[in-house]
């Protein structure tokens, strides 16, 4: 937690006692000397704000939820190309920052905006939205909350439960992070420098289109990477080395499909005359199918957009009804016999009559939400090789457990 | 003394001078026998024998379809995230794919050479595929139908290398012609298979409403390009609701742009001009199962699933549509002011004056089921409707 420069008095820690919350991220002045010095007392780990302990990530993180903003004088919600609204999430930059530093743990630092009034839903969102995915968000306070927590302010002190609760509710579920992503879509970049905007800003735009990807950087790239996709973007501006390029053509002959730049190079294969896409030209090469950009990498947005329509909608691993501006994450224990799917909505309201479709076989489906933590059975329909859950009136985030 | 006129009276005057001018056209409006049927199932093997039934009730379909491109303008409205509750979106407010399927498959069994399957999905350029699948249907089980079948996004240029003109024989009450898809001129025989529904705009859809999605969003959209149409479509036809704005300069505008900026005015007229510039030869309304106090999900109020299987069929739009009110307890000669036109004006009205086809019951021919056979009472669930006060909030886990 980056502890607010307004609690100056060591008694707010009282405030953190029986929380998930162990690590405080408190200033160097010296009117936090007795904070610390009790914190210290109290078994908190201590760290400087923008020095991370070892071992840490840092993801800085946009606020997450549905993009607010002002026009005219008015406040009103921005709606993004597709006009549906456009969600800021983590997601995508907690599992980039996990799969470039494997070792590391990922925070996220993600704070309100100024002065901002956030409400207890934003918190459980912000909350939510890191720990779905793997990370933990800098617990950060607006100054107002901050301000009335340490007056014992009732409404401050309710919205301050539901923080804490729902942190405890992802520490209590300590098994998760360890499980793997599922996915239909690989992405395949270094993810640096001249590739470092596009490739990014691809991964945060599949996930917007709510497409489910396996992040692999190209030099880490195994026998495995490529394992139960249905495709796999290729958009750096350099063409692959020899190794890589064989083992994506070897997937792509086996029933895969290839999305990429023309700086690929020559592609083996057959013209389908016949698709007569605008913007990609269309091969055939075993039994995959290679789509070959006509210009470079240049609007992420129409990338990840169009490849969601090429790769098809058929093999979505999530379907919402109802839901509003949502996001989902998708996660299969090691031992594969359960999963874990992460269902985040980020209106300030959650939806009244959710449906959500996941793709696979299960024979079992229960429901867990922040505020209600004991497993609850949820109302299923069994479709052919997907699964139709129906969700009660829930708030932010709901975590499906399904066995396998 | 000065008399003040609101702007409703100026409405009406306007209204009562349009449909005065047209009192002779109404009277020899066309008409053709609508054929209507009990249809309890989706199932096929109720489904098929039934729509096969009707449409040899209607002269066969072989004489309309025999070597011919047919065009069938479905109705998937509104964005395929949305659900009435729990529901599927065939069982409250699309039309049913098994209807899909099953007409396309009598069209193919009486001859027709090539059946193609449009709508303008929301707000997007995607194959029409596509969308089924975001709204859980399976595209392949439509398209195996019959073997020559396929799907065409409206909502912009498409597989066209141009737009089509298509002008409004009479003038036009809003446009006096449309740019749309190539697919509506392409085709020699267009129908029209729709959802019996209420519309929060314009009282009823129908097999005429159906037709308002055959206006492409690239051109009459709200974010339609302001000199030519632009690449794929966003967001709602605004152009038409709310005439904000006027289409892509690239179409014909609207005849008089001060005309009332009022949706409950503007709809049911432009579905008039569209129905004119784009005749239906088959007009198919499907009330297997739909909703009631609205089109979709989206509306606001109190909406409810409803099974009142029904099918009905027939030559002419307003004909057909006027059976179809019939069956769900409106009266098709119903003006401005009564339900279900409580606070638009009647598309049915306007279509007749307009000499498309007559909306009067005595004078079209029923086939098969008698209407107080199959009838199922919209308008009593819409009078305790809106006599009700709105429902409970529901507690949030």
């Amino acid at each position: 937690m980056r502890w607010p420069d307004a609690w100056k008095d060591p008694a707010t820690l009282a405030l953190l006692k029986g929380t998930a919350i162990d690590h405080l991220l408190i200033g160097m002045g010296p009117e936090l000397s007795a904070v610390r010095s009790h914190a210290a007392q109290d078994g908190f780990h201590l760290s400087q704000p923008g020095a991370p302990p070892a071992g840490v990530e840092i993801v800085k993180g946009q606020w997450p939820g549905v993009k607010v903003e002002r026009r005219g004088g008015g406040s009103g919600v921005s709606a993004g190309p597709t006009g549906n609204p456009w969600v800021d999430s983590n997601g995508w930059a907690i599992r980039l920052a996990a799969a470039l530093h494997s070792d590391s743990a990922v925070w996220v630092d993600a704070a309100p905006a100024g002065n901002a009034l956030v409400t207890a839903a934003s918190y459980l969102i912000a909350v939510a939205d890191s720990a779905a995915y793997g990370g933990r968000w800098i617990v950060s306070l607006d100054t107002p909350l901050a301000v009335s927590l340490a007056a014992g302010k009732s409404d401050a002190l309710a919205t301050w439960r539901r923080v804490t609760a729902a942190a405890g509710f992802f520490a209590a579920h300590q098994a998760w992070p360890a499980y793997v992503p599922m996915a239909v879509v690989g992405v395949v970049s270094d993810f640096t420098g001249d590739n470092e905007f596009f490739s990014r800003e691809l991964l945060n735009l599949l996930a917007r289109a709510g497409q489910h990807c396996r992040i692999l950087p190209k030099d880490r790239i195994t026998d495995a990477s490529l394992v139960g996709l249905r495709a796999a973007i290729y958009a750096d501006a350099q063409p692959p080395a020899s190794a890589l390029r064989q083992q994506i053509l070897a997937f792509v002959a086996a029933g895969g499909m290839l999305i990429t730049v023309p700086q690929w190079g020559e592609v083996p294969g057959t013209l389908i005359q016949s698709d007569g896409h605008p913007r990609y030209s269309l091969r055939a090469l075993g039994k995959g199918k290679v789509a070959v950009a006509m210009a470079g990498p240049d609007d992420p947005y129409l990338w990840a957009n169009e490849s969601v329509v090429m790769v098809s909608h058929r093999y979505d691993l999530v379907r919402f009804w109802n839901s509003g501006a949502a996001g989902s994450f998708c996660t299969v224990a090691p031992d594969g016999k359960q999963a874990v799917v992460h269902l985040l909505f980020y209106a300030n309201r959650g939806p009244d009559s959710a449906t959500v479709r996941i793709a696979g076989r299960y024979r079992a489906a229960r429901a867990y939400t922040a505020g209600h933590p004991a497993a609850a059975k949820v109302e299923w329909a069994p479709q052919t090789d997907a699964v139709e859950i129906h969700l009660p009136p829930v708030s932010q985030y709901v975590a499906l457990e399904l066995d396998i | 003394m000065q008399t003040l006129h609101t702007r409703r009276e100026w409405l009406w005057k306007t209204a009562a001078a349009v449909s005065g001018a047209s009192l002779g056209r109404a009277a020899g409006a066309p008409t053709a026998p609508v054929a209507l049927a009990r249809c309890k199932t989706y199932d096929p093997a109720e489904l098929l024998p039934t729509m096969r039934k009707m449409f040899d009730q209607l002269g066969g379909l072989g004489r309309l379809v025999k070597g011919k491109t047919v065009a069938i303008k479905i109705n998937l409205t509104g964005s395929p995230t949305y659900r009435l509750g729990y529901l599927p979106l065939e069982d409250t407010h699309y039309t049913h794919p098994h209807v899909i399927a099953a007409a396309a498959s009598l069209m193919a069994q009486a001859g027709a050479r090539r059946i193609r399957l449009l709508e303008s999905p929301w707000s997007t350029a995607d194959p029409v595929e596509e969308y089924l699948l975001r709204a859980n249907w399976e595209p392949r089980d439509i398209l195996a139908a019959a073997p020559n079948v396929e799907f065409e996004n409206t909502n912009y240029l498409g597989t066209g290398k141009k737009y089509t003109r298509l002008t409004v024989p009479f003038g036009g009450y809003v446009f006096p012609a449309f740019d749309l898809n190539h697919s509506y001129a392409d085709c020699d025989v267009f129908v029209s298979l729709t959802k019996m529904k209420e519309h929060a705009t314009a009282g009823i859809t129908l097999s005429m409403k159906n037709c308002f999605g055959l206006t492409p969003c690239t051109i009459y959209g709200a974010d339609a390009g302001i000199d030519e149409p632009s690449e794929t479509p966003k967001g709602s036809r605004t152009t038409v609701h709310a005439g904000d704005r006027q289409p892509s300069r690239s179409a014909p505008p609207e005849k008089d742009p001060r005309s009332p900026r009022l949706d409950t005015w503007r709809v049911p007229r432009t579905v008039v001009d569209l129905v004119a510039a784009r005749p239906v030869d088959l007009a198919i309304v499907e009330g297997i199962k739909t909703m009631t106090g609205g089109e979709g999900p989206w509306v606001e109020g109190d909406l409810k699933p409803v099974s009142p299987g029904v099918i009905l069929a027939g030559l002419n739009p307003v004909s057909t549509d006027a059976v179809a009110m019939a069956v769900m307890g409106f009266d098709p000669m119903a003006d401005r002011g009564t339900p279900p036109f409580e606070s638009c004006d009647s598309t049915l009205k306007l279509a007749e004056a307009a000499g498309i086809g007559t909306r009067d019951l005595q004078r079209i021919e029923v086939a098969g089921a008698s209407i107080a056979e199959v009838m199922f009472d919209f308008a009593a669930m819409r009078r305790q409707r809106r006599a009700a006060s709105p429902p409970p909030f529901r507690v949030r886990g």
